[in-house]
This record gives structure tokens, C-alpha cells and sequence, in this order.
């Protein structure tokens, strides 16, 4: 069992922007493509401005108590530690779902299409038990790495679809309907789920700062706005002709006869998609009371796989896992409901 | 015991993984594709990649891209991979027949590289083809001097999609063999 190590917050935050920056990694058909490119970035803009609102409970309780919902709890009733294990549980498995559900499809059909979608969830999964156990340090650690891949991997991206850039596929400047925008603002919330494993691990960070978590969805922003740029006017039509368009620029990008970064692409949407089941499952076992342990990871696990495999089987479950809405509910128990509700009792407690 | 059971399993995992190099070597890569007429039927010429001077060409009959890929994977070339497709040449004279429809299905296809060549050729350029395996090299050299010289020619498959979806007439390289091989530029109109 591991110990919580104070670890640095700019860190922490530096991860999770990693973690946030695969839901446009992972974007198939969920946007829409009749929304000008100008709506596009402003229904971005509403999403993460919802994202920023999720952090503000947590953002205070860290602030003002230097503590995280998690660790409040602990001194609390054993039904109350219940309840919150439950609802902590819930959450992170579906988040855990959602995400390894389009990394598994993306792998086998861009990528590798004669793997199996459970074969590629079980050797992720078995990587993440590993990370879970060893604890949110050290994965904060090996997001500096991935930070230096994630750099990377974008220079290629960009800088090779440069030269395909073609202002003609923009289109007219301002088009769509209102259902467009809501749509696309809905999609581009769903990084609120990195405020919901803010609040529940950022205990142990060091020299916390509102700036930080500012910063983390600028940059967030900046990179969504950069993909969504090139996807229009690099890629234009022909990536509503292909799944996972985001996944096409890859494709796209080149330097002279040297072309196709796939396997960059690949490289950072796994270790992405890495961190945030490792993350998730330091969530799950800290909410239970037992972080770092082995088998309550392993068996964890076990339930997203098993998870995992019922959504591969059956298309309505596969549906009901891949649900923005349905994340940003549970994201908003987590992140708002959870440190509110104790940021109220601490406010009664000291009146 | 543990220190020595981690490297291991990576060493198994990544040695087993070499189980599926005789794919590679078996594996026929499809570098080049020209579609021509011939008997009042559409065939698709796929050149293969080879080492030595001849290239190596299989010409399957067929109405589409689709079907001439289906039979070639079927009845010509087991194992055929056009991941590393690098160039469509498109005679002429079929060219408005096929193009769109051709790039169309492409399009769809995970495994096309959305920057590999298109071109329209005359027949002597598929001669050439056929005789010469250092020939399609040439072509790409010249389509990308075109390109750098007049940048509003679509050159790949991911330009002249996405010319036919503004439906508005466009540029692409004309490549014809009379004693030399000679790039220029022909004007494509979408019919609407």
C-alpha cells in the first residue's frame, strides 16, 4: 500500500491537462459538422468555461483547508465514507469506460484492425493497476514524459499539415443551428471530469494556486482551438468522410515524402487514455479508504474490463457508456456536489 | 526473482510479436495503381513493390475501384496491402468516368493515405509503367515540381475530394510519354 506523497500542484495540473487534452484526441462524429468553425471554438469556449465553474468548490476547499473532498471524509460516519465510495466508484468506472471504449474501436480500426478491442483493453488495463498502485505521484511524474511526447507528437501534427492548408475548405463564417452548438458545447464539456479527479486527489499537492487551474484549461483550449483549426482547413470534407477525424490529421501530416504520424498519434492518445485509468482508479480506491491497494485495484479493473467487454457486446450499453451527458452528471457529483456539500459543513462548523 | 519476472514477460511479449514478421514477407505492398481502358473494359493495373528493374504488374478487370481491389485480393494478389499506395494515374480518356467516384471511395477507407499522388496520363505513360520500375519515382519527382511551381494543381487524393465537394472546376497533373515524361496541368469540371 502506497503512502500519499505531497507532490508539486503545477504537476498534478500539468496532468491533468494531458488527461483533458484526449477528449479531442478521442473525438470521432460527436461534433458537429454543419457548425462554422468561428461557433465551433465559441460553443468550446462555453464548455470549458462549464469546466472551470466544476473546479470552484474543489478550487476553495484546497484553498481555504488545503485539503481534498477524499481526505475530509475520512473522519466522517462509516455510512457517509459508504455513500461517497459508492458515488466516487460509480462516477470514476463509467469515466473509465467512456474513455477506453473510443481509445479500444480507434486502435482497431485506424490502427491495427486484426487486434481484438478486449485483447487491447486488457493489456491497458494491466499497465494502469500497476501506475494505480505505485500512486498519484508517480503518475504525475510520467506526465512530464508525456508532456515531452505530447510536444512532440504536435509539432509533427501541426507543422506537417501545414502545407494542406487550404482557406477554401472553411466555408461560410457564421453557420449552424442552435441544437449545433449545444451539441458541440455539451462534447467540449466533458473534460469536467478532470475537475472531479481534482477534488478527490489534490490532498497531497504542494504550493496550490487558482492560476494553475486557469492555465490548464487555456491550454487546454489552445490545443482543442489548434485541432479543430487544422481539422477544417487542412482536412476540410474529407474528414467527415472518416471516423475519428481528429485521427485523420495524423494521416495528413507530412514533411517531403515523409508521411503519416500515426504511430505518434497512437503513442500519445494510449498514454492519455493511460493516465486517466490510472488516475481513475487512485480515485476509487483513495474514496474507499484504501489507496494503493492491489487487489481492490485489481479488482476494479476487473469491473471496467468486464464493463468494457458487456459495452463491446451489447450496442445499448456501448450507447449508454458513451454519453457526454451522462459523464458531465456524474463529473458534477464529484466535483461540485461532494466538495460543496463539505465546504458547507466546514462553514457551519467554524459559525 | 521479481526484478527478473517483469523484464521477461516484456522480452516474451515483444519477441512474440515478431510471430507475425513472414506477413510482411508474404505480404504483396501495392505502391501503384493505373486505372486505363482496355477491350471497352475498365482495368486496374496494380504495380507491385519490387527490387528488381521489371516491374512487377497484375491488371484486373473491373467496374470500380471497390470491386477491381475485392478481385485482386481474391483472385490475383493473396494478401494485397495498399497501405503504401503512393500514386493513382487515371488515363484520359476514363478519367471522367472513374475519378470521382474512385477518390469517393477512397475517401472512406481507413488504410489510404489522404496525401498520395492522383494524376490523369496518356496510354505511352502506362507503357512506361509496365517497363520501367524507376518511372513511377519520376512521375512523383515531377508532380511535386508541379506543385511547387503552381500550388493551386491538386496533387492527392485529400485536395481533389475536397475540389469535388466545392464543386468548382480545379487543376490536376496531366503526365504524357511521348519520348520523355512531361508533367502539365488539365482542368477538371465537376459535373453538378
Amino acid at each position: 500500500m502506497n503512502r500519499e506523497v505531497p507532490f508539486s500542484s503545477k504537476r498534478m495540473l500539468l496532468t491533468l491537462t494531458l488527461c483533458a487534452c484526449a477528449v479531442i484526441l478521442l473525438q470521432n462524429h460527436e461534433l458537429s459538422q454543419r457548425l462554422s468553425f468561428p461557433l465551433t471554438l465559441g460553443a468550446m469556449a462555453a464548455g470549458l468555461a462549464v469546466c472551470f465553474l466544476f473546479f470552484i468548490p474543489s478550487v476553495l476547499l484546497k484553498s481555504r483547508h488545503n485539503t481534498d473532498a477524499l481526505t475530509l471524509l475520512r473522519s466522517r460516519a462509516k455510512p457517509v465514507r459508504a455513500l461517497t465510495a459508492a458515488i466516487c466508484g460509480a462516477s470514476f468506472l463509467y469515466i473509465a469506460v467512456y474513455f477506453l471504449l473510443p481509445y479500444t474501436e480507434m486502435f482497431c480500426k485506424k490502427y491495427y484492425p486484426d487486434a481484438s478491442p478486449c485483447l487491447i483493453a486488457f493489456l491497458l488495463l494491466g499497465c494502469c493497476v500497476y501506475a494505480a498502485v505505485k500512486g498519484v505521484n508517480v503518475i504525475t511524474r510520467f506526465g512530464i514524459f508525456l508532456f515531452v511526447l505530447a510536444m512532440t507528437t504536435n509539432l509533427l501534427l501541426f507543422g506537417g499539415c501545414v502545407s494542406s492548408l487550404d482557406f477554401q475548405n472553411g466555408g461560410a463564417f457564421l453557420s449552424g443551428k442552435p441544437q449545433d452548438f449545444l451539441q458541440d458545447a455539451l462534447y467540449f464539456a466533458t473534460p469536467c471530469f478532470i475537475a472531479a479527479l481534482f477534488a478527490c486527489l489534490c490532498g497531497s499537492a504542494k504550493q496550490f494556486r487558482v492560476r494553475h487551474v486557469t492555465i490548464a484549461l487555456l491550454m487546454t483550449g489552445v490545443k482543442y482551438a489548434l485541432v479543430l483549426f487544422f481539422i477544417v482547413y487542412a482536412v476540410g470534407a474529407y474528414a467527415a468522410r472518416q471516423e475519428y477525424r481528429t485521427f485523420v490529421l495524423s494521416r495528413v501530416a507530412h514533411f517531403g515524402s515523409f508521411s503519416g504520424i500515426e504511430s505518434f498519434y497512437m503513442a500519445l492518445s494510449t498514454m492519455s487514455v493511460f493516465m486517466i485509468l490510472s488516475l481513475l482508479l487512485c480515485g476509487v480506491t483513495k474514496s474507499v479508504g484504501k489507496p494503493g491497494s492491489l487487489p481492490l485495484t485489481a479488482a476494479l479493473t476487473g469491473g471496467i474490463f468486464v464493463l468494457h467487454w458487456l459495452a463491446e457486446q451489447f450496442p445499448f450499453i456501448k450507447e449508454c457508456f458513451t454519453c457526454p451527458p451522462v459523464l458531465i452528471g456524474f463529473s458534477f457529483l464529484t466535483a461540485v456536489v461532494l466538495p460543496a456539500v463539505l465546504l458547507i459543513q466546514k462553514r457551519r462548523q467554524h459559525a | 526473482m521479481r526484478n527478473k519476472f517483469l523484464p521477461l514477460c516484456c522480452a516474451l511479449c515483444l519477441l512474440t510479436g515478431c510471430n507475425n514478421a513472414h506477413r510482411v514477407e508474404t505480404a504483396s505492398v501495392i505502391e501503384n495503381v493505373c486505372v486505363s481502358r482496355s477491350a471497352d473494359k475498365l482495368c486496374y493495373t496494380f504495380f507491385l513493390l519490387e527490387d528488381s528493374d521489371k516491374p512487377h504488374a497484375v491488371t484486373v478487370p473491373a467496374d470500380s475501384f471497390e470491386e477491381a481491389r475485392r478481385l485482386a485480393e481474391e483472385q490475383y494478389i493473396p494478401h494485397v496491402t495498399l497501405a503504401k499506395l503512393e500514386l493513382l494515374l487515371l488515363e484520359q480518356e476514363v478519367s471522367g468516368e472513374v475519378m470521382r467516384r474512385d477518390i469517393d471511395y477512397i475517401s472512406t477507407q481507413a488504410y489510404f493515405s489522404p496525401v498520395a499522388h492522383v494524376a490523369l496520363c496518356d496510354e505511352g505513360t502506362i507503357r512506361r509503367l509496365k517497363r520501367d520500375n524507376s518511372a513511377q519515382e519520376l512521375i512523383e519527382r515531377q508532380i511535386d515540381l508541379l506543385h511547387s511551381e503552381q500550388p493551386e494543381v491538386k496533387t492527392d487524393y485529400l485536395s481533389v475530394f475536397n475540389a469535388y465537394a466545392r464543386r468548382k472546376s480545379f487543376s490536376v497533373p496531366l503526365i504524357t510519354a511521348e519520348k520523355e515524361l512531361r508533367v502539365s496541368s488539365k482542368t477538371v469540371i465537376p459535373v453538378r
